[in-house]
């Protein structure tokens, strides 16, 4: 590769842009942002990039992006070439990735990926601090993603916060003499037995799905302060609190359709659009699909969104599935790589690609509340604040492979499971799981 | 070869016919009744692939107003979608292409591996034999990180060449084993005739042992070629680009969005992908099942 000398390049860069009218260029109206120099980041001669990402949500979340990457490329001269994997694909090509220090220079990946792999990505400290001051800082769990376990080094760039809220038919609810889903668990388990013998039965995944069914156990364990690991990464499962949290869902799995016990990640959404069953807890596709199919339009009238029950003040019970983009030290265009990301940021992209995809992918950076997205339905709006939310996979211990596999081997679904269908009572299950996570803490 | 009585034709005077203690009544419940469950067991994968191809998404969520195992409004939207929406097509092309490579390059190494080991003889052959069998019982879930810097290396990354020359890692294991259990049974006396007329191994292996082992050479290639076809983990791992991906990859990729299923348009996948493989197995059944019962009766 022929080096250019940093003058020419900053020249280059900055002409660049400054050409495609990208600085001084005021943001999105609505967004409210700060006066924050950009970074600099000049781009390298003939650079290129390759980047991955999972697979489109809804046909706005690919076609946004390629369209962002082509403003991109237009302003730059950096040709970029996008691939889309699988959502349980993508962590593969990662490790591929990672351990051959070959492919694609960024990684959209999930939300403990940058962590597993911190040695082989570049910082992003001085990225993430332009964008968190331009843009009225990053919400709570951004800040846990993107940085590394207690620093303030920045490992990646959380682009997005899938959140799971509680999806629930309005009608149903009422006529079980309840305005809306109450936060006191005791209440909602009255609520759940009401809908269940009104023939509206409530279901929550307890198969091994990556999303649902391990939502659904973290949702019912930190709802009853229950922690998989403590702040050192010892393992804490097997504590009180877990098995009030099993002997809660013993009672809760009462009232739910039969077969969630296989469900996977497609199979509330198919329940609930099916109106088989009254609540779940799920991303925005159910109301998404709902919404824009004639026939199911009623169903989607009637739903409604909240955030899950047991929250305890702003603590909520929920983590979100968390885009988190990393770019690998391999690639020979670094520069290029975090200008891409800090463009793909910029409000002039982000909110029309936030917009779009109807708030999928909830934005990390809190200024984009003001998005005109929050506005246009207001029954999204908990979706909004998935990143406000403060637990995350393996919580309160450190981000580690052994998190990821516990998270990879169902572990504590598993745990919910058994307990919840009377395989185990909840002291057994909750001991057998202390005993899987002993194992794997170990290893790691 | 000389027909002994048992390759004598049966006639239509001797039977089939059944004997004294054999009775219609036993037959249906010994050999009808588990045959049609057989069938349905067998079948019923397909049939479910073929309705929910033709299904709308309203009946395919609807099971109380809708019967599950007919389709009340079909449709091609399904079809529609997964042909000209997607690049189905070329990943079909990319899928046979990366299938038919690897099992005949498969096949050509198994070919000679498995005739050296059966019939040269030479010092540690069946040590040999064991180990290659023991190289397929290694998962390619471990294998794939190694491999993908040998691909990168060679510069084959995210080519259909990666896999070509990577699928033999788990296909030539298992066509040699196979192979030579078949060689096994072509008697060595063929050779020894054809030694005494001067005939060197090649030729042997060429004119006498090949034309022998046609059966179980297509068996191997059709294992060979199931097995390429349904490949996941090395697809997933060594081809990053949409247009490059193999069908099992590909129909993952584009008809999973996240937690919505694109069931009709999946099955729809499945099904067209699973075509050519049952149409080679069509072709070669007799074949495929001449190789399980042996090569040459002696």
């Amino acid at each position: 590769m022929d080096r250019l000398t940093r003058r020419e390049t900053i020249a280059i860069g900055a002409g660049g842009l400054s050409a495609a009218g990208l600085i001084g260029q005021p943001a999105h109206a609505a967004i409210p942002t700060a006066n924050v120099p950009l970074p600099k980041h000049p781009l390298e001669a003939g650079a290129t990039l390759r980047v991955i990402r999972p697979t489109k949500f809804v046909d706005p979340d690919e076609t946004i992006w390629r369209e962002n990457t082509e403003k991109f490329t237009k302003a730059t001269g950096v040709p970029v070439r996008t691939d889309f994997v699988g959502w349980e694909d993508i962590r593969a090509q990662v490790a591929v990735a990672a351990r051959t220090g070959a492919g694609p220079d960024i990684v959209a990946g999930w939300a403990n990926d940058p962590h597993l792999y911190e040695d082989k990505i570049l910082d992003m400290t001085e990225l993430a601090g332009y964008l968190g001051k331009k843009y009225g800082g990053w919400g709570a769990l951004p800040l846990v993603y993107g940085r590394k376990h207690g620093t303030q080094k920045w490992l990646s760039i959380p682009m997005g916060c899938g959140g799971g809220a509680l999806v629930y038919r309005k009608s149903w609810v009422n006529q079980a003499g309840y305005e809306k889903p109450p936060n006191e668990l005791d209440k909602f388990l009255d609520l759940c037995r009401k809908l269940h013998a009104a023939k509206h039965p409530v279901g929550w995944a307890l198969g091994n799905s990556q999303g649902d069914g391990n939502g659904t156990a973290t949702w019912l364990l930190w709802a009853h302060g229950a922690y998989q690991v403590d702040e050192a990464g010892k393992v804490a499962i097997n504590s009180k609190e877990t098995v009030a949290a099993l002997k809660y869902s013993a009672e809760l799995y009462k009232t739910f359709i039969p077969g969630t016990l296989s469900w996977l990640d497609p199979s509330n959404n198919k329940a609930y659009i099916a109106e088989e069953i009254s609540m779940t807890s799920n991303g925005v596709s159910i109301y998404f699909v709902l919404k824009n199919d004639p026939k199911t339009a009623a169903i989607a009238a009637d739903t409604e969104h909240m955030r899950l029950p047991g929250a305890k003040g702003n603590v909520y019970p929920e983590a979100a599935n968390t885009l988190n983009a990393m770019a690998f030290k391999h690639t020979k265009y670094p520069n290029a790589a975090k200008e891409y990301l800090r463009f793909m940021m910029e409000a002039e992209q982000y909110d029309p690609w936030l917009t779009k995809c109807l708030g999928y992918w909830a934005h990390p950076l809190l200024a984009y509340d003001q998005s005109d997205c929050w506005k246009l339905d207001p029954k999204i709006l908990p979706y909004r604040d998935a990143q406000k939310m403060t637990r995350y996979d393996g919580y309160k211990g450190p981000f580690s492979s052994a998190a990821a596999a516990a998270t990879a081997e169902y572990v504590l679904v598993q745990m919910v499971a058994s307990a919840a269908s009377g395989q185990s009572t909840p002291e057994d299950a909750a001991k057998e799981a202390e005993r899987r996570l002993a194992r794997i803490y170990r290893k790691a | 070869m000389n027909k002994t009585a048992d390759d004598a034709p049966v006639t239509e005077a001797e039977g089939p016919q059944l004997l004294s203690w054999d009775s219609l009544p036993r037959r249906i419940v010994t050999v009808y009744v588990p045959l049609v469950c057989f069938l349905i067991i067998l079948l019923f994968p397909f049939y479910w692939m073929g309705v929910t191809t033709f299904k709308p998404n309203s009946e395919l969520l609807n099971y109380k107003d809708n019967n599950p195992f007919w389709i009340t409004n079909p449709t091609l939207a399904n079809i529609n979608k997964l042909l000209f929406e997607t690049d189905y097509p070329r990943w079909l092309v990319t899928t046979m292409g990366v299938a038919i490579g690897s099992t005949i390059l498969s096949l050509v190494s198994s070919v000679l591996a498995a005739y050296a080991i059966q019939r040269l003889r030479f010092r540690g052959s069946d040590y040999v034999g064991l180990a290659i069998y023991a190289a397929y019982l290694v998962p390619p879930s471990i294998l794939f990180i190694p491999l993908a810097q040998v691909v990168f290396q060679f510069g084959l990354f995210d080519t259909p060449f990666a896999l070509i020359l990577t699928y033999p890692t788990f296909l030539v294991p298992f066509c040699t084993w196979l192979l030579i259990g078949y060689f096994k049974s072509i008697p060595y006396e063929l050779e020894e005739c054809a030694l005494i007329d001067g005939a060197s191994r090649l030729q042997i292996l060429r004119r006498i042992t090949l034309p022998l082992a046609v059966p179980g050479l297509i068996s191997a290639g059709i294992f060979a070629f199931t097995l390429s076809w349904n490949e996941f983990i090395y697809a997933l791992a060594f081809i990053s680009s949409t247009e490059n991906k193999t069908v099992p990859v590909a129909i993952l990729t584009e008809l999973v969005q996240g937690d919505i299923y694109h069931w009709g348009s999946l099955m729809a996948g499945a099904l067209l992908g699973s075509l050519p493989v049952a149409i080679f197995y069509m072709f070669f059944v007799e074949y495929y099942v001449s190789s399980l019962t042996g090569a040459v009766k002696e």
